[in-house]
């Protein structure tokens, strides 16, 4: 299927998933993501694949952990209050090392909140709700062929590093229809036969376990780990830069917000202002080191987000000179605007060029 | 002539870390031995769970995970349909305390046998949560005074116990559902045969089976290992009938 199609974010994740193989989903109803498991119902059942529609998605996150012991590529999908209920498993699938993928769509707000559109999942994605020294692999598309693409990235990183991986979608995304191919798979395979738990015939038995009451052993688990997570953000960094290499003024925008963020840009371009536009594609492993070659000559940041500021403080981190930051956002709702974001940022300049 | 040997099922050189006179020994080696006579070793796949069952993977020589407190069943869900997917079916049990099975991890226990997994669930029921002391369980007795009970269980302050087996084979998912007890050797014996069945259930493609296994708890009790296997006998089963409550393997 190499021709372009009007696809749903949502479906097109399922498609993707499919396509690069994977055998088995578990899931429960909430919006806005319930699509991507109603998709897959009839289409994993008429393959003969494992599709179970979970109690709960404690339930699902956990048929994914053994699934994914297997070595099969494994997926889940949920929402915002419903992947907070999955985060204890997420600990456990990182201190286990096994490959499970998680897609979230956004909702909004703390709690149950509302299905409107927000990125208020920064924080639960990168940092994590689980217990322990702990790190997830985070993706975050813009479009919809980029929902497909990171899908196939997203199966491929949690093989590759055996870890989990979580693909983030604005809700706004996993809800909206555009043009996109359903392309081949670039990526190869993973040999999991070292690992995998497929019976001991002809090998000693195998136990995957995170309980270790040996101290220096535990510490060497750990450590271990961190090895892992030095590899990721070594080799993984993704991100997007529009014009930014003589940039003065840096806007800062992951997901969806980075395409509006970009017809902002074009705007003050044609104003004479030398403007750029980074988005970081793999939230973690932040894409810092860019961020901080981009920030010897820029003068000014500017985050701008759908929550409260979520991206910013590694936005902070990732600039090592003294330009100023600024953040722009809201919480809930309506996307910002085009003509919202052009006065915010006039408001910044003026404050900040009047200063220098 | 050898009259007995250890089960080839069991990790060599293992020993058991549990407390004197505790009955998890017991099933591990009933399990051991019925995975050596269906010749079972090379395609099973155990889940540990939380509490004192975790330790099932020191002492089982089969590929084993633990799963998160409570999740023993829908783990081994996610194991058996990825085998099942791979068209590579695969023998999975689990392997849980009754806080486990029956109180945090009720949900999922539940639903796995509401859907028929063909899978084999063994709880083990000691009346407590054994690993952190002896805190009042869900199948804490009326009357049972525990860490959290100090008064002694009581109905208006504390409610009812579950009675597992019997809920389990409400189930129409269940085909097999059963409680058994290791005070004597009789009572052993019945055990082997009845976890036995329980495994052959699976086997046979039939849906979900489960065994609920009465054990002692000495160290929690605060009784001799003689003492608790007569309060097993006297008073957990008059309370726990030993019984086969649901078995459709023949139908």
């Amino acid at each position: 299927m190499s021709e372009k199609n009007l696809l749903k974010g949502n479906i097109a994740i399922a498609k993707a998933a499919l396509n690069c193989g994977c055998s088995c989903y578990f899931g429960y109803p909430i919006t806005p993501q319930t699509d991507i498991g109603e998709y897959l119902s009839l289409e994993m059942q008429k393959r003969n694949l494992a599709y179970v529609c979970a109690e709960s998605e404690i339930g699902a996150i956990n048929m994914a952990l053994g699934a994914a012991s297997s070595g099969e590529k494994v997926m889940t999908s949920s929402s915002s209050c419903a992947v907070a209920l999955m985060q204890e498993t997420l600990s456990y699938a990182s201190s286990d090392e096994l490959p499970v993928v998680l897609v979230n769509v956004m909702r909004a707000g703390p709690g149950q909140g509302y299905i409107f559109p927000s990125q208020g999942d920064y924080n639960q994605a990168t940092i994590g709700g689980g217990n322990g020294d702990y790190k997830i692999i985070v993706l975050s598309p813009s479009s919809v062929q980029e929902c497909i693409d990171l899908t196939y990235k997203s199966f491929y990183l949690a093989q590759k590093y055996r870890n989990p991986t979580i693909l983030l979608v604005d809700g706004l995304l996993g809800q909206m229809a555009e043009p996109a191919i359903i392309n081949e798979n670039p990526y190869p395979d993973v040999d999991n036969s070292s690992w995998r738990l497929d019976g001991a015939k002809n090998r000693a038995s195998r136990n995957i376990h995170s309980l270790e009451p040996n101290q220096t052993k535990l510490n060497q688990h750990v450590v271990k780990l961190y090895q892992k997570y030095q590899e990721i953000e070594k080799n993984e960094q993704v991100w997007e830069e529009y014009l930014c290499d003589d940039a003065e003024i840096i806007l800062t925008a992951f997901g969806t917000m980075a395409r509006s963020v970009k017809a902002v840009c074009n705007h003050f371009r044609q104003l004479g202002i030398k403007m750029g536009v980074f988005r970081p594609i793999s939230l973690y492993p932040f894409p810092y080191n860019r961020l901080r070659e981009l920030s010897i000559k820029a003068k000014c940041f500017i985050d701008i987000e759908m929550n409260m500021g979520q991206m910013l403080k590694d936005v902070r981190l990732g600039v090592l000179s003294n330009a100023h930051i600024s953040f722009i956002g809201k919480p809930v709702g309506d996307w910002l605007k085009k003509e919202e974001i052009i006065n915010a940022i006039n408001n910044i300049i003026k404050e900040q060029y009047a200063s220098i | 002539m050898q009259v007995y040997s250890i089960p080839k099922s069991i990790k060599k050189d293992s020993k058991f870390t549990f407390c004197k006179g505790c009955d998890h020994g017991v099933a591990i080696k009933l399990i051991a031995e019925i995975i050596d006579e269906l010749n079972l070793k090379d395609d099973t796949i155990a889940v540990s769970s939380s509490g004192c069952s975790v330790l099932l993977y020191n002492f089982l020589d089969v590929d084993c995970l633990e799963a998160p407190h409570g999740r023993a069943c829908a783990v081994a869900t996610g194991i058996k349909r990825a085998h099942k997917a791979r068209k590579d079916d695969k023998f999975v049990f689990t392997y849980q305390g009754d806080g486990d099975f029956a109180s945090i991890g009720l949900g999922e226990s539940m639903h796995s046998a509401l859907r028929g997994e063909n899978i084999t669930a063994i709880c083990i029921n000691n009346t407590n949560y054994g690993m952190t002391g002896g805190q009042m369980g869900p199948t804490s007795t009326m009357g049972q005074y525990t860490t959290t009970s100090p008064l002694g269980r009581n109905k208006e302050y504390h409610g009812f116990p579950i009675k597992t087996a019997e809920q389990i084979a409400l189930c129409d998912g269940t085909q097999f559902s059963a409680r058994v007890a290791l005070y004597d050797i009789k009572n052993i014996l019945r055990a082997k045969k009845i976890i036995k069945k329980a495994f052959e259930c699976q086997k046979n493609n039939k849906g979900f089976s489960f065994v609920e296994i009465l054990s002692s708890c000495p160290t929690n009790w605060k009784l001799s290992p003689q003492d608790s296997h007569t309060k097993i006998k006297d008073e957990l089963t008059k309370i726990y009938p030993l019984d086969i409550f649901k078995d459709t393997t023949n139908d």
